[in-house]
């Protein structure tokens, strides 16, 4: 398992989040001013203004007490929708799921299936239940005409959008944490003994590269692996990775983990694996100090404590010396290891969060709320598309749209932009079309006439549809959280929880704006 | 009558109605175990006319209830999971790449290719992607036990058991870590599951490996009877139970072992060979021949079948020739005799009293074990045709030069396996550097 997400940045992500959003409600706010000024003339463009201005007061006047009020009427029609039923579900799932999980796995494995089965089931039972609740909510109350009720009460539309959102999302957050203390009842029981229930805390640093003449490079070799993830270095030349790792805090050792692969130009030592060797750099004192090297655990985790007293044998001065791992190696705040390859001939590949300094660790309980947190995350994020476009559409097609919000963001997203960006061969829709039919695979050049070129031309606007969907739907596969917590790690403020939030509270403003728009011109006697 | 009812009436009404109902779904529709007759009318139908999936072995459940799930769209859900694998495999994840392998499985639990790919996938691809022997031996062993599943959900089909055999046999047996994994096959490396003992999941006799092979060749065999396969010729086909015990007193010799037991495994390797293998019946066009027949036999196929002779001998040399019969039956009742065993282990004690320094000793075993070698190949000149025995001839040669050369002595004129050594000019440099790089270039 690898977690190489970029951490986040409030300020640039404030700025992208303000352009895109303000260009949305410009050209909204254009469109509409432009489409009243055809339709009713000199006066249209007025009425709009008396629109935003209407909505800026409806939103500046927002009542909590309504707001509450509403969210109450929510809960209490979500629990008479018999929403808490997904309980009796997950108690079903937890009672029986011992037996359908390999019990004669390796402990750590265990461990893994079990936090995964736990975080999982409680994902996918949640996230249906919400769907449904958020999507139906709102055209049930207008088919059946009860919103009449709540409409002609001093009520602003935003209010019933926005209490609709937050009603349902304490309905999400009610049976979410009680699925994860459940959850973690159950992962505790469900756990052998001798398995250890852990919480990493890893420091990620920057990699560069030396190639076998010791010249800086941004890559290694590539030994040919198809993921480019993952450079290689040359064993038994000056090839190193260089991994500089912050170091603001002064302790008595340090602990490295790291998970390298291993590449064989020749068999090599059958029965024995490549060797590796950490060099700590203070490049400013030209200090280089060499750890013992030690055989690599491919595909597991090598470990490596450091005390903050290092003795080595220097070979340049030819004698042995101690140094102080703060006072002379660590240089400017960062520690530099240079990591090599022993073995002539070998390689030894890494990417950047193949190493990093463990921190003492943190209770498994926090980083597993962690996880539950993001599936409440989620949550909230399809209930405000869901209540959103229940404004607008009727319930099945809400449902359907939402759904379709979560699949392409959790699953989608890369192929489409693989589609977009050509580098999924066999072209648009009709191009795919025309090569099924014509027995065409992706490979074969298609001939150069008008036909093909208005074919493409087509798929060009598809595309183009696609590259707004690819920009409009998130990563939704930030809030899967499950596979830090069962891999033994932390899940980080920086690269995992800050996204979540503010992918979020992103999408739940423009939200609130089309939801209270689209309910206040909508004709609610329409059914 | 129903409007009259209360509602709990009618949810009682509904229940008993459910139940009644269940007898005879269950009477007609229970599915069948292992055991025969089991299940309800219909499965015991299916087993009567081998129709369904009840007579093809431990099919899991969850594959019938995914085909619900999915609606028909077994072919798309495929798809995408192959997809995926093949993205977990590029990017080496492969626990991932395992349990898609079984989610692939699960939808096309009887299509034979896909399980000879992806236990062949498991058991050489990514086996070989991992550094440390042992946990390359793991993955050996991850595509071999998931060849046995597949193995055991097709009964009816050859190809599975014999590639299993293949997997257990040929990739542990001749791997380039054959010996870390001939070892590791009777004393499992992870100590904590198998303490001291093999993988009883695919070893539970703790058997040498080719013995097991031998087993589900033997397997792929008897189902053959039933089923035709579609891998190789059928000669050849059913030649592996026979070849597996051949490869076992290979391997026996290859580790330096030669004493009774080897010779017992020649022994039995010729029995299996000639009255087993050769005495197996192929059909031809019109007439049904064996390998072992002689001119007698083949004067009596011929009258019986009322074909022309050179018709059936050509029939035989040519599977003879497939199958290279003759080769084996040569070499194996040479190596089941005494003197045989005898020059293996003569020149194999010589190279490693070499190895030791005792150059002396060495050179008395070399000379005594080169003579035998001599009068191995008078008896049974056919060997000296063998790869394997040639070059095990030369490499001898070239140790007893060596000792010279180290000795600081002219070597004689003459020496034994003059002759080949002449003869067969044309393979030492290869094998010399072989030898060059084990112990280093003549001075």
């Amino acid at each position: 398992m690898t977690f190489d997400h970029a951490p986040f940045l409030f300020g640039p992500a404030l700025l992208h989040w303000v352009l895109v959003f303000g260009s949305f409600a410009g050209i909204v706010f254009s469109v509409s001013v432009l489409i009243a000024l055809g339709v009713y003339g000199a006066s249209g463009p007025t009425a709009v203004m008396g629109r935003v201005w209407q909505g800026l007061h409806d939103f500046l006047g927002i009542s909590p007490r309504r707001i509450w009020a509403i969210a109450l009427l929510t809960i209490k029609e979500a629990v008479r929708r018999k929403a808490l039923f997904v309980f009796v579900v997950f108690a079903s799932l937890v009672m029986f799921a011992g037996w359908f999980l390999e019990s004669d796995l390796r402990a750590d494995l265990q461990v893994k299936n079990a936090v995964s089965f736990a975080l999982t089931t409680i994902s996918w039972l949640t996230l249906p239940v919400v769907l449904l609740l958020s999507c139906w909510g709102l055209p049930e109350d207008i088919r059946l005409r009860s919103i009449h009720t709540i409409v002609t009460k001093p009520v602003r539309r935003n209010e019933i959008v926005m209490g609709r959102i937050l009603g349902f999302s304490i309905v999400a957050s009610l049976i979410v944490s009680m699925m994860g203390v459940v959850g973690y009842v159950w992962i505790r029981r469900q756990v052998p003994n001798n398995a250890e229930l852990i919480c990493r805390v890893p420091v990620y640093g920057e990699l560069s590269f030396l190639d076998r003449e010791g010249n800086l490079t941004d890559k290694g070799v590539n030994t040919g692996d198809i993921w480019e993830f993952r450079s290689y270095v040359e064993g038994g030349t000056r090839s190193s990775a260089v991994y500089k790792f912050p170091m603001d805090k002064v302790t008595d050792n340090v602990r490295f983990e790291s998970r390298f692969e291993a590449f064989r130009t020749h068999k090599g030592r059958i029965g024995q694996s490549l060797l590796v060797r950490y060099v700590l750099v203070n490049p400013t004192k030209g200090l280089r100090v060499p750890l013992g090297s030690f055989e690599v655990a491919e595909f597991g985790l090598n470990e490596k404590d450091l005390d903050r007293q290092i003795s080595f044998f220097d070979e340049e001065k030819n004698e042995n010396r101690t140094v102080d791992l703060f006072d002379d190696v660590v240089d400017q705040n960062t520690l530099t290891v240079e990591v090599q390859c022993l073995d002539a001939g070998q390689y030894l590949g890494m990417a950047r969060p193949d190493m990093f300094i463990r921190m003492p660790d943190r209770s498994f309980v926090v980083g597993y709320f962690k996880a539950v947190v993001g599936v409440l995350l989620l949550s909230i994020f399809l209930i405000s598309i869901g209540v959103t476009s229940s404004t607008f559409v009727k319930g099945p097609v809400s449902i359907l749209l939402t759904f379709t919000v979560l699949l392409v963001g959790q699953g989608f997203r890369e192929f489409m932009l693989k589609l977009i960006t050509g580098e999924q061969k066999g072209g648009g829709p009709i191009e795919s079309w025309y090569r099924l039919i014509t027995h065409m695979n992706d490979t074969l050049q298609l001939p150069d006439n008008f036909g093909v070129k208005l074919m493409q031309s087509i798929d060009n606007l598809f595309m183009g549809g696609l590259w707004l969907v690819q920009h409009l739907i998130p990563d939704l596969s930030y809030f899967v959280m499950s596979p830090y917590v069962a891999n033994g790690f932390d899940v980080p403020w920086s690269t995992a929880m800050a996204k979540c939030v503010a992918m979020t509270v992103g999408y739940l403003v423009p939200c609130l704006l089309v939801g209270y728009y689209s309910l206040t011109l909508r004709e609610l006697e329409a059914k | 009558m129903i409007e009259q009812l209360t509602a709990q009436q009618r949810k009682v009404a509904y229940l008993i109605g459910i139940v009644v109902l269940m007898v005879p779904i269950i009477l007609l529709g229970m599915p069948a175990t292992d055991e025969a007759s089991s299940g309800g009318q219909l499965a015991r139908l299916r087993q009567t006319h081998d129709l369904g999936d009840s007579s093809l072995g431990k099919v899991d459940p969850t594959s019938a209830t995914m085909n619900l799930v999915l609606l028909g769209m077994r072919g798309v859900a495929v798809n995408l999971l192959r997809m995926e694998l093949d993205t977990q495999k590029d990017r080496k994840q492969w626990a991932q790449m395992r349990a898609t392998t079984e989610s692939v499985i699960l939808l096309q639990p009887h299509y034979i290719q896909v399980w000879r790919y992806l236990g062949w996938n498991l058991a050489y691809n990514v086996s070989a992607e991992w550094d440390a022997v042992e946990d390359r031996y793991f993955w050996v062993k991850e595509g071999a036990k998931f060849l046995m599943q597949g193995a055991e959900k097709n009964r009816r089909h050859p190809e599975v058991y014999w590639e299993t055999g293949r997997t257990l046999g040929q990739k542990i047996g001749r791997a380039d870590e054959w010996k870390h994994f001939r070892k590791f096959f009777k004393i499992d490396p992870d100590k904590d599951r198998y303490p001291n003992g093999p993988d009883s999941d695919i070893n539970p006799e703790g058997k040498d490996n080719y013995l097991v092979a031998k087993e589900w060749y033997q397997k792929a065999n008897d189902a053959e009877e039933q089923h035709e396969q579609h891998i190789m010729m059928r000669a050849l086909f059913r030649s592996y139970p026979a070849r597996s015990q051949l490869d076992y007193a290979e391997a026996l010799q290859k580790e330096g072992l030669f004493d009774e037991t080897t010779r017992n495994a020649w022994s039995l390797a010729y029995r299996d060979w000639v009255e087993g293998f050769g005495k197996m019946v192929f059909q031809e066009d019109d007439f049904e021949i064996y390998l072992e027949a002689d001119a007698k036999d083949v004067d009596q196929i011929a009258d019986t079948s009322k074909v022309d002779r050179p018709l059936v001998e050509r029939a035989i040399d040519i599977h003879q020739k497939v199958s290279n019969y003759k080769f084996w039956r040569t070499k194996a009742h040479a190596e089941m005799q005494v003197n045989t065993q005898g020059v293996h282990r003569e020149l194999y004690e010589a190279e490693q009293l070499f190895k030791k320094g005792d150059l002396e000793a060495s050179q008395e075993a070399l000379d005594s074990g080169l003579k035998r070698y001599e009068l191995m190949l008078e008896t049974y000149p056919d060997l000296g045709m063998d790869d394997n025995t040639l070059e095990e001839g030369l490499w001898a040669v070239m140790l007893w030069q060596k000792i010279y050369q180290l000795k600081n002595q002219i070597q004689p004129e003459e020496f034994p396996l003059k002759a080949i050594w002449e003869r067969e000019a044309g393979r030492i440099p290869n094998i010399q550097q072989d030898f060059n790089r084990k112990f280093g270039p003549s001075s």
